[in-house]
């Protein structure tokens, strides 16, 4: 009995100390979207051997999903990647702590209209860094759909019925349903208009993804033709799975949103935190990720500049026209995320019965 | 002397596992419990006060309990097709196959255990989607024939469940038909009973507990899933544990999360005490 | 008649088997997949049991796992074994009681014991983590661990135990010379129970992992979720494989030491 209770504890505590870890060099804790140029092995190896530590990534699959880990799991992040809609969120909550543009070398080229973005700030301080911008939209595969598609309503296309891939996430389908029936996508007034847009999709929906993997594997495998999707993701699509896949930004217009670093409150290493935001915004990382991966377009005005003519992000963010046609996101009040969050569900269901 | 030493015995054996489910299992579903009155989470510099309001909720719209009846015929059909598929099994396995084999083909059925439990779902995602294992197979039989596509359906999620949870009902079925003592058998049918009486009338009633066991091995964990139809169901896969789990991951609204948990436990109990009569009876426990 | 019923039954059993095995063969195959957007047909490569060994992410979490339901086994088993030899000797009021007790873990819905653990560890200051999830596992296979040794137990005649008194025996020498060796078919049967239990548990482990720390079935939702790679099929290949080798030399022993 004795012996039993003995060999028990050891090995409880031999998991215990597994547990504790090898903490011997500084680890950088990064919470971000998977596949989002961050955890580039390549990246991840230059940073850890110029400043000789461990870069360890976490991931969400939703900006909600981002929020519930920032509450429940203080001062273990290190960095994150919010954007403009849940800065402010996270700010009210006391979730991030200030950062210092001091010590971010490429903090001075960004795009000035990019520096000091006013849902990032609260007062005069600054808790969010711009790193990079995009289209949340949608995209084809060219070789299954005859193109050129310029509208919204495409999605709801009774020739794409079960063929459409949507983004189970409820601010998205909340907005993308507002553009659809000529509303504000950041301030909606007719929420049933919205719900009732959002359930005419049942038949066209046949994935609801939620990652930019699942849409690769599922495209790839047939499972849908045409579906809701982000303009750099696109790009990678094309250029690193090899995917013949055209981005959309239809005539009714499309969200833009903006992701910027922020370090959480009591992150353990601020100023490796700081080290990081820099390197994320350096035309060093940021050509390589575009040419070789693809990405969104850059806060970083000189990294853009880098970039070969005939880049997916010069070719379609570089007409007028067409970013005329973005709205920007802007941050909503927490009753109406929790609306968003019910109607979605709820949307859901009713789209098994 | 001797009476105080047995209890201290009883104490003894008992109190540590007793200890380790109390605060593991009885105090989390009381503080749960108290959770589901709370109006928000009461850490993280949030004041909470008491509200009936996340039950109210639950009967505010039709919403949440069509989700549940669904879940509940999730349970239903997952449950009523292992017993169909696995009765049978567990029945030739005990009576038609004998020996060597008989411990092989056990084996057999509980290896799957050790796959591990995601990867196996997802490997179905690959059987169901159109241009996928089955699909192709199809194709090959039936050639022209029109593509199949049975992922992302309410099908592809009972499929996959019935799949994790079949061996559960062979087990227990067949521990239940292989303690039956063949000598009433012989005596059966001495008296003259013809196979199906023999099956229906002694071999059938006397399997029960191992049927009940396994029914509730399955229903149980099946009425609370959400992996299996996130995965598999796509469109078709919300069910009330996939709203419950959105609650605690993506709503952070953990006491509306708990509000609802404690309805579906109370459906669960519900449905258990009906059985739990037959459970005692034969003395599982 | 009874032949017909005979062959039958085995065709049923092969057909349910097939079933059975589908998804596995399937998985197993992909892990020799080259692509890795598990398109058919197949295109046959080992790169990803190369990769796997650079993959520290699943490699750790595999190791977490492992170790966790070691544990698991270990805690559980004597704690349920302690309970069941309660239960098989004495009769006391409250003995009912205590029985119907054991049956919420196996009762309640996963996903409520999870989300329960979840909010009460993280109230209380126990947090999550692998210490959190020791917990759970063992409290979920508790339960099991009672009723295969309680089942064990059911058949140990108590006269051989008043044998050995009789002949002189302490309480001590009696419980290791006689009742454990009685037993310890039912030990080890509910110890390798509580590991399975452990092994694939992923529900409650979901719920209390801690950013970092993952077994292996959170490990490969968040993968399923977010980034799947065929690496996985591979790790799992290899488990399947330990795990038959495992399950055959159990088997092995098993007959050795007799049944009855």
């Amino acid at each position: 009995m004795g012996g039993r209770f003995r060999g028990a504890l050891t090995a409880c505590l031999v998991v215990l100390l597994l547990a504790g870890g090898a903490a011997a060099q500084p680890t950088l804790h990064v919470l971000n979207w998977q596949g989002y140029g961050s955890d580039e092995p390549w990246a991840v190896e230059i940073f850890e051997q110029r400043y000789g530590v461990r870069v360890v990534h976490d991931y969400f699959s939703s900006e909600e999903e981002l929020l519930t880990k920032l509450r429940t799991s203080p001062g273990v992040y290190d960095v994150v990647l919010p954007n403009t809609v849940y800065v402010p969120i996270a700010i009210r909550e006391g979730l991030l702590e200030p950062i210092d543009p001091s010590l971010i070398t490429n903090f001075a080229d960004l795009d000035p209209t990019l520096q000091w973005v006013p849902e990032f700030m609260d007062g005069d301080d600054l808790y969010a860094v711009s790193w990079t911008w995009g289209v949340t939209s949608f995209a084809y595969h060219t070789g299954r759909v005859a193109g050129p598609v310029d509208t919204i309503q495409a999605l709801w296309d009774p020739q794409f019925a079960g063929r459409v891939g949507w983004w189970d996430d409820s601010l998205t389908s909340v907005q993308l349903a507002a553009l659809a029936t000529g509303q504000d996508p950041n301030n909606p007034t007719d929420l049933n208009a919205i719900r009732d847009k959002l359930l005419a999709l049942k038949d066209q929906i046949q994935v609801l993804w939620t990652s930019e993997d699942e849409w690769n594997r599922f495209l790839a495998a047939g499972a849908f033709d045409i579906g809701v999707y982000w303009s750099g993701s696109a790009a990678r699509t094309q250029k690193f799975f090899g995917l013949p896949v055209e981005f959309v930004i239809p005539q009714e217009g499309a969200m833009a949103w903006l992701d910027g670093w922020a370090i959480p409150k009591n992150a353990p290493n601020r100023e490796l935190a700081h080290k990081w935001i820099d390197f994320m915004l350096s035309p060093e990382f940021y050509v390589r990720w575009d040419t070789e991966v693809g990405a969104p377009a850059s806060a970083n005005l000189a990294a853009m500049a880098q970039l070969p003519e005939d880049s997916f992000n010069r070719q379609v963010l570089a007409d007028p026209a067409v970013v005329e046609r973005l709205v920007f996101m802007k941050p909503i009040a927490e009753e109406q995320r929790v609306r968003y969050l019910q109607l979605w569900q709820e949307v859901k269901f009713r789209f098994t019965l | 002397m001797r009476d105080g030493r047995r209890t201290w015995s009883i104490v003894g054996l008992t109190a540590p596992a007793y200890l380790w489910l109390t605060l593991a299992v009885f105090l989390p579903l009381s503080a749960m419990l108290y959770f589901s009155f709370l109006t928000q989470v009461p850490f993280g510099g949030r004041e909470a006060s008491l509200t009936l309001q996340h039950y109210r909720t639950f009967w505010e719209l039709d919403f949440y309990p069509l989700l549940t009846w669904r879940s509940i015929k999730l349970g239903l059909h997952v449950t009523a097709w292992c017993l169909v598929l696995g009765y049978p099994a567990a029945y030739a396995l005990a009576r038609t196959v004998k020996g060597r084999w008989r411990e092989s083909l056990f084996l057999l059925v509980i290896l799957p255990f050790w796959s591990n439990s995601l990867v196996r779902v997802y490997s179905w995602t690959i059987v169901l989607r159109s241009d996928g294992v089955l699909d192709r197979l199809v194709q090959w039989l039936f050639p022209g024939a029109g593509p199949l596509n049975l992922l992302f359906s309410y099908p592809a999620i009972v499929i996959g469940l019935v799949h994790a949870f079949l061996p559960y009902m062979i087990l227990t079925t067949y521990v239940a038909l292989q303690s039956i003592d063949e000598r009433l058998l012989e005596a059966a049918q001495s008296l003259g009973a013809r196979p199906w009486t023999v099956f229906a009338r002694v071999v059938f009633p006397l399997s029960l507990p191992g049927v009940i066991a396994g029914v509730v091995l399955i229903f149980v964990p099946v009425i609370g899933v959400f992996m299996e139809p996130r995965v598999l169901g796509g469109r078709a896969g919300t069910m009330l544990g996939t709203v419950i789990e959105e609650q605690f991951v993506q709503a952070f609204n953990w006491p509306f999360g708990a509000a609802l948990s404690f309805i579906l436990l109370a459906v669960v109990l519900l449905l258990l005490a009906v059985f739990y009569p037959f459970l005692r009876g034969r003395r599982l426990v | 008649m009874r032949f017909l019923g005979g062959v039958a039954g085995r065709a049923y059993l092969a057909l349910m088997l097939a079933f059975l095995y589908l998804p596995i063969v399937v998985m197993v195959l992909m892990a020799f997949n080259r692509s890795s957007l598990y398109t058919l047909p197949i295109e046959w490569d080992l790169i990803w049991f190369r990769s796997l060994l650079h993959n520290q992410r699943l490699l750790q979490a595999g190791l977490n796992s492992v170790l966790l339901a070691t544990a698991t086994m270990v805690v559980s088993t004597f704690l349920g074994t302690l309970a069941a030899l309660a239960f098989h000797r004495y009769e006391f009021r409250g003995k009912a009681l205590l029985q119907a007790l054991l049956l919420p873990p196996i009762a309640i819905p996963w996903l409520i014991l999870g989300t329960a653990m979840l909010i009460f560890f993280f109230w209380v200051g126990i947090g999550r983590g692998l210490h959190a999830m020791l917990l759970g596992h063992v409290a979920l296979s508790l339960p099991y661990v009672v009723m295969v040794v309680g089942a064990r137990l059911k058949g140990f005649d108590r006269t051989l135990e008043e044998a050995a008194y009789s002949l002189g025996a302490n309480p001590w020498q009696t419980f290791l010379r006689v009742t454990v060796p009685v037993i310890l078919p039912g030990v080890v049967a509910a110890g390798l129970f509580a590991f399975t239990v452990s092994f694939d548990m992923f529900v409650v482990s979901y719920f209390l992992a801690a950013p970092g720390v993952a077994t292996l079935p959170v490990e490969i939702y968040t993968a399923i979720r977010t980034g799947l790679t065929p690496e996985i099929n591979a790790l799992s290949t290899i488990i399947i494989v330990v795990s038959m080798g495992l399950m055959l030399a159990v088997a092995r022993l098993y007959n050795f030491a007799g049944d009855k």
